[in-house]
């Protein structure tokens, strides 16, 4: 368990009487790049928001490094881990810089701010590797859609967690933008060591961005490990029921229609 | 976005127009004292006009102000909590909720007056929460918000009026309650609502930071470490606080706490500790201007500062509405 960020046991949770989980168990290991995928209705959104605290498993635990996530206060938590939601919105006039510095929201007490050096330092460095010095004065509004997106990936950032969990970082986005965050994702693991678990809907981009993806189908793991290890067409037809064919490009699974 | 000299400017000016306001409310009526002779009156030698003034007009023109003040930084307070700029203790019922609790505690147990701002609060909560959770449907519905808060207002103000009606010119405080008419206040009434509207205002100011983040997704601000739910709350129990002790001592004022905010965020932008502080002082520039109209536009006849609110904040809201229907999609 030592090396695993994330150990999930035992895990049911149903919406009314539509049961989403029974007794799943999953790990997941620090240090690396993790995606979800799975087709609509598959959980793989629910996954997300029972590890981020969003909904509450009726039996089984959530494990953050072996301390039962249901445990601990959304502040702590805050401080471990980094979350960025899919929908997003701020006020209109709000300038990125300050929307990062929300980020920072954690480390305050009784109202005030802990420790307004390092506060900015942390607020520095994200919006410097997010490539968004340039726009620190600007208001979020006035930014593409793309910009906006490491935006929120800036703020999560400032909170200066190893981990961050995010959540199709890439649905609202074209592709040059869709590359740009995941380039960013890569960024962040390789250079910062930050452990990164997401949810993708493009089977591409998850197989090529990823160091582990884990399929699921109908509330079950079907497969989990390293793209070029797992991916077949069989497990695609299970996964998304639909025939698709694999390839092989620089090494890497690549997914065509038939 | 709103640079800081714009804001620094609405702050002066503001401050400026208030004082000034200060001066015209003083000399409003049928005593006229010159501002050096206002300042010498109070500060150097007794003056019989300025000690009348004293008595009778400055504890109507400071009331008028912190009551104004508190109401508008309720206003600012719900609309962060309930993520809805419609939201106004008048309108949504919390005010006749607490001026209700007033009424009775008036007219049924005198004795308990000095209890009267604990029991508007404690009426305010129950408007609010009766709000809150009838119209909860997995969500707040901006509009349904305002839906259930109109009818629940409806209600206790009829129950209040009827006791107004009722007790007719016996319990003259009753009747001052159920019109909003702050005539005939004393310095004692002053001092009970700066009392509790400076702890409301201080404990508004440690929960501004937690506004902001209000306004992002539940799930973003739940991100951070904020419980949305617990503190949605919490700033609004602030916010009832604020609205009961302006109510219990004014009676319910409406429109107030929605067009100052309104205002405000225009002049100074959303960060809620600046729009806090700038409520303040344009709350207060409101409901005493109100009050000062009031007192002259029928002379020697009065109109309520909640009426004449309610001629200019009707028309506000209603622009608010159309706004926020194209916003919300509804």
């Amino acid at each position: 368990m030592a090396n695993n960020v994330f150990t999930i046991s035992g895990l049911s949770f149903s919406y009314d009487q539509n049961r989403i989980f029974e007794g799943l168990d999953l790990a997941l290991r620090e240090g690396l790049v993790t995606t979800l995928i799975g087709a609509n209705g598959s959980g793989k959104s629910t996954l997300f928001n029972l590890m981020t605290k969003n909904l509450k498993p009726s039996a089984g635990n959530v494990f953050l490094r072996g301390g039962d996530v249901g445990l601990l206060r959304l502040r702590d938590f805050a401080k471990l881990v980094a979350i960025v939601h899919q929908r997003n919105t701020a006020p209109a006039d709000l300038s990125v810089e300050k929307l990062v510095g929300y980020g920072r929201f954690p480390y305050r007490a009784l109202g005030r701010r802990a420790d307004a050096e390092e506060d900015e330092r942390m607020v520095q460095w994200a919006l410097e590797t997010t490539g968004l010095a340039e726009f620190a004065k600007q208001s979020v509004s006035s930014l593409s859609g793309g910009q906006a997106q490491r935006v929120w990936i800036a703020m999560a950032l400032a909170q200066g967690s190893k981990v961050l969990l995010l959540d199709e970082p890439t649905t609202f986005l074209d592709v040059r933008y869709q590359l740009d965050i995941l380039r960013l994702v890569r960024r962040l693991n390789e250079e910062f060591g930050m452990t990164v678990v997401m949810v993708l809907h493009d089977v591409n981009q998850a197989l090529h961005y990823s160091d582990e993806v884990v399929a699921l189908a109908s509330g079950r793991i079907v497969a989990q490990g390293a793209p070029e290890d797992i991916v077949t067409s069989e497990l695609l037809e299970q996964v998304y029921d639909v025939s698709l064919r694999v390839v092989s490009v620089d090494g890497k699974p690549f997914v065509l229609e038939v | 976005m709103v640079s800081t000299l714009r804001k620094a400017a609405a702050f002066v000016v503001t401050a400026v127009a208030l004082a000034a306001l200060f001066f015209v409310a003083v000399n409003t009526g049928s005593l006229q004292v010159s501002p050096e002779q206002l300042f010498n009156g109070l500060f150097v030698a007794y003056d019989d006009t300025v000690s009348t003034i004293y008595d009778l007009r400055f504890p109507r023109i400071f009331i008028a102000m912190v009551g104004g003040a508190a109401t508008a930084v309720s206003g600012v307070l719900l609309q962060a909590a309930i993520r809805n700029p419609l939201a106004d203790p008048g309108i949504i019922g919390i005010s006749s909720g607490a001026s209700l609790a007033a009424v009775l505690v008036t007219a049924f147990f005198p004795a308990l007056l000095f209890f009267t701002p604990a029991f508007a609060f404690a009426g305010g909560m129950v408007a609010f929460l009766l709000v809150y959770s009838l119209s909860w449907r997995g969500g707040l519905s901006p509009l349904r918000v305002i839906l259930v808060g109109v009818a629940v207002s409806a209600l206790f103000t009829g129950i209040m009026s009827a006791f107004g009606s009722s007790s007719g010119s016996t319990s003259s405080s009753v009747a001052s309650l159920v019109d909003a008419n702050i005539t005939m206040k004393t310095w004692d009434d002053f001092q009970t609502l700066l009392a509790y509207g400076a702890i409301g205002l201080v404990l508004a100011l440690f929960v501004t930071k937690r506004c902001d983040l209000l306004a992002m997704e539940d799930k973003t601000a739940r991100s951070l470490g904020i419980d949305v739910n617990k503190n949605r709350l919490l700033i609004s129990a602030i916010a009832v606080l604020l609205a009961s002790i302006s109510t219990a001592i004014i009676g319910p004022i409406s429109f107030l706490g929605l067009v100052v905010p309104h205002i405000a965020r225009l002049l100074v932008g959303t960060t809620h500790r600046t729009l806090v502080l700038y409520s303040v002082i344009l709350g207060a520039f409101c409901l005493l201007l109100a009050d000062t109209i009031g007192r002259t536009i029928a002379a020697p006849y009065e109109i309520s500062a909640a009426v004449i609110m309610s001629i200019v904040g009707g028309p506000v809201f209603i622009l608010q509405l159309r706004k926020a229907r194209s916003s919300y999609g509804e």
